[in-house]
């Protein structure tokens, strides 16, 4: 059958029909379709299989190293910083291996479009020695799917599977093979301490044979070859498929000769060459970073991100390769062609957002005098209130107040810090820092920005939900319980939306940190409008509007509340009913009581 | 064909290029998209690109598109960036969305009257390539009506 897939649903189709029948992960843009599909498949079509989100990478990564382990074929999907909260455990079921087959799916970003760092996955499977797939369309993700699942069972090694945005996000129609399910799937795990187990001195030996699987695999790595001419393009990825739309727009066929690596890692380094010794002007294009460059043994004739001929961040967009080529004279653009940017559109919270209300709530009772330490999440987007000054990666908005608590009060004096972390962040990463500042007397207000979902990714279930991803019963873990647990004494819970009631808190909060050397933890509870049940759930006023008589045009409700349905026109306020969805938040905001509801 | 479709998130921007897809695989044609998620669900901008039986990669450079479907004039100027010539462009108007609304009592419809209005415009479809997809739809025959008001 034809379907017309995403690179994100290509890859979960190749590694269920693969026989992957365990897989875990973290949402994270752009890969936080894969499991979706995949739990859609075994829905559909009744797989016996486990697939779920996880609380974290690191622990999806743990989960599906020991699925391995008992011989499941197994798969973990992220984004590339997802990566970075896996990598202990990555690194080492590297030198362990995989028995039942393991494929890890890191999905980068360069752009970045939607990441903090633009980094290439690629590079940690070459710094953990496994094979790495490259694809470039989503055919090919279907295709590099099933091949890095019977990679890594055949090796029992890791095998990556690195896509980037452009892959995971385009669609393209793809033929796919008739399912069958007969899956070899045999649980058992045969013990096996030396391996399993391994003191340092069995790692020793467990890395020496990690180095013959990949030395196996390099052998037989094999390059692709297209087109006929001298000048020798070296590609992988994504940019394959932009180099041969330029290859056909300007008929360069005898022209340029491009070698094409599906596994850009390893690299049998011997065969490269002398294919690259017959040229004399050679161009290495890869996406991200020079992973495939720096496996060239001599690069004396080889242009490309090392020598700073192509560009050392950014994404490496067909534009940008054509810049390139024409650099080297292989195409002549007939005129400059500068690039026009879109309209630019302030990214904001949603029109009835709790967060909004909370953010709003802080900054009345902590003003400009307080240092605001963020989070990933839509609640980034507290930046348009002014009511957040770090963003880092994920929890790091607990610990980053410990440090700059810590700092200020043994280096200065003590400064008010709040802290603001979405719930599903929370599980990820926000505990284990407030327990340490619970052991180690830090205080600030910890907000917990309690929506009930992972909002920013789709939606995704968090670990406080009654049920799983099948709608089947799961156990809901209470947020209070934990924060209580951790020995936090200050802990209140409120619905966002209740302002007043909320501003209290707070200032009860604000009294308690300046006065105690504990952390207080605020949870504000408002489910995603963004979501239907949300949505047909949330209060809704018959009409909120402007008063025109009333409203002087001062634009503080705009400033201090930034709703999206808040406009500026002809001189006063104005409602876009299109967006609004009568919650009613923005009337505290107007100072001159303006903003009205019809109930 | 090279095409692009410019649209605010959930104005169904994605949805029509489901349905153009689907049209391209009944003939046989291959197809490729791309579009750009992220903060679009925040009301930001959906650039989606499609490539009709051509190409290897989705993505259009600017100046190089065949079409551009603008389902929000704010837009409208970005487009004329996008194609060979403003000819090209297939703009959904303010005034379509009412008349929609009014109609078909959801603006929603604009899907397939803005699809129409393409169709009147291109050579390589035919109109009953469209009306065999609409008919696969919840509400077809209101799909089809909305789609030939946008061919008249």
């Amino acid at each position: 059958m034809k379907l017309f897939l995403s690179g994100n649903e290509a890859i979960a189709f190749g590694l269920v029909e693969a026989g992957v029948r365990f897989i875990s992960g973290y949402p994270g843009t752009p890969s936080s379709e894969i499991l979706p599909t995949a739990i859609e498949l075994k829905r559909k079509y009744g797989i016996n299989a486990y697939f779920e989100w996880s609380v974290n990478e690191k622990s999806a990564m743990e989960e599906v190293t020991a699925a391995s382990y008992a011989n499941i074929k197994s798969a973990v999907t992220f984004k590339q910083v997802g990566l970075n909260v896996a990598m202990d455990p990555f690194m080492n079921t590297a030198i362990v291996g995989t028995p039942g087959g393991l494929v890890v799916v890191s999905a980068d970003d360069p752009g970045p479009h939607s990441s903090q760092t633009e980094q290439d996955s690629r590079f940690l499977a070459f710094f953990a020695k496994i094979p790495v797939l490259d694809p470039s369309t989503p055919k090919e993700a279907y295709e590099f799917s099933k091949q890095a699942v019977n990679l890594s069972k055949k090796f029992e090694i890791p095998v990556m599977l690195r896509t980037t945005t452009r892959i995971s996000h385009s669609r393209e129609d793809i033929e796919i093979d008739e399912f069958n399910f007969k899956d070899d799937t045999a649980v058992k795990f045969d013990k096996d301490t030396d391996r399993f187990a391994a003191t340092p001195h069995f790692r020793y030996l467990l890395h020496k044979t990690l180095n013959e699987k990949i030395e196996n695999i390099r052998q037989k790595n094999d390059f692709k070859e297209y087109f006929r001419g001298k000048f020798l393009v070296i590609t992988s990825g994504v940019s394959f498929a932009y180099v041969c739309d330029i290859i056909e727009q300007y008929n360069l066929e005898s022209t340029v000769k491009v070698v094409k690596f599906d596994m850009p890692y390893p690299i049998n380094f011997d065969k490269l060459q002398k294919k690259i010794d017959g040229h004399s002007d050679i161009l290495v294009i890869e996406e991200s970073y020079p992973l495939i460059e720096m496996q060239v043994k001599n690069r004396e004739n080889v242009l490309g991100r090392l020598n700073g001929f192509v560009p050392n961040e950014g994404e490496l967009t067909l534009d940008v390769i054509k810049e390139l080529f024409s650099k080297c004279g292989i195409i002549k653009e007939k005129k400059e062609k500068s690039i026009t940017a879109p309209p630019f559109k302030r990214p904001s919270l949603c029109p009835g957002c709790g967060h909004r209300s909370a953010f709003y709530a802080i900054k009345k009772v902590f003003k400009n005098r307080a240092i605001y330490t963020g989070d990933i999440g839509c609640y980034t987007l507290g930046l348009n209130l002014k009511a957040v000054d770090t963003v880092h990666c994920m929890g790091a908005s607990v610990s980053f107040a410990f440090g700059f608590d810590k700092s200020f009060s043994t280096f200065g004096s003590k400064m008010p810090i709040v802290a603001t972390i979405g719930d599903s962040t929370f599980f990820h990463s926000g505990i284990t820092p407030l327990i340490n500042a619970v052991h180690n007397r830090a205080s600030f207000l910890l907000v917990i920005l309690d929506n009930a979902t992972v909002a920013m990714t789709g939606n995704q279930k968090t670990p406080q939900d009654e049920t799983d991803s099948y709608n089947s019963t799961a156990n809901a873990v209470g947020i209070e319980n934990i924060v209580k647990g951790a020995g936090v004494e200050f802990v209140e819970t409120e619905d966002a939306y209740n302002i007043d009631s909320v501003t209290d808190i707070l200032y009860k909060a604000k009294e308690y940190i300046l006065k105690s050397n504990k952390p207080a933890v605020v949870i504000l509870k408002h489910p995603c409008v963004y979501t239907k049940e949300g949505l047909s759930e949330n209060i809704r006023f018959k009409n909120v509007f402007v008063d025109k008589d009333m409203c002087e045009g001062c634009k503080v409700c705009i400033d201090n509340f930034e709703c999206p349905s808040l406009i500026f026109k002809d001189s006063v306020v104005e409602i876009d009913q299109s967006t609004c969805i009568n919650c009613g938040q923005c009337v505290v905001s107007c100072p001159f009581g303006a903003i009205k509801v019809e109930q | 064909m090279k095409l692009v479709i410019l649209g605010v998130g959930g104005m169904g921007a994605i949805s029509l290029s489901k349905i153009l897809a689907q049209i391209a695989i009944g003939k046989n044609l291959t197809v490729k998209s791309t579009e750009i998620h992220g903060m679009a669900k925040k009301g930001g901008l959906v650039e989606i690109y499609m490539k009709i039986g051509e190409g290897v990669s989705p993505y259009i450079p600017q100046k190089e598109a065949d079409f551009c479907i603008v389902l929000e004039k704010l837009y409208y100027n970005y487009a004329l960036n996008l194609v060979k010539s403003s000819e090209g462009i297939v703009l959904l108007k303010d005034d379509d969305k009412r008349d929609i609304l009014k109609q078909f009592g959801d603006v929603r419809f604009a899907n397939s009257f803005i699809l129409g209005k393409f169709f009147k415009k291109q050579d390589i479809f035919d109109k009953n390539d469209a009306v065999g997809v609409l008919n696969t739809f919840k509400m077809p025959d209101k799909n089809i009506k909305a789609f030939y008001e946008g061919v008249k």
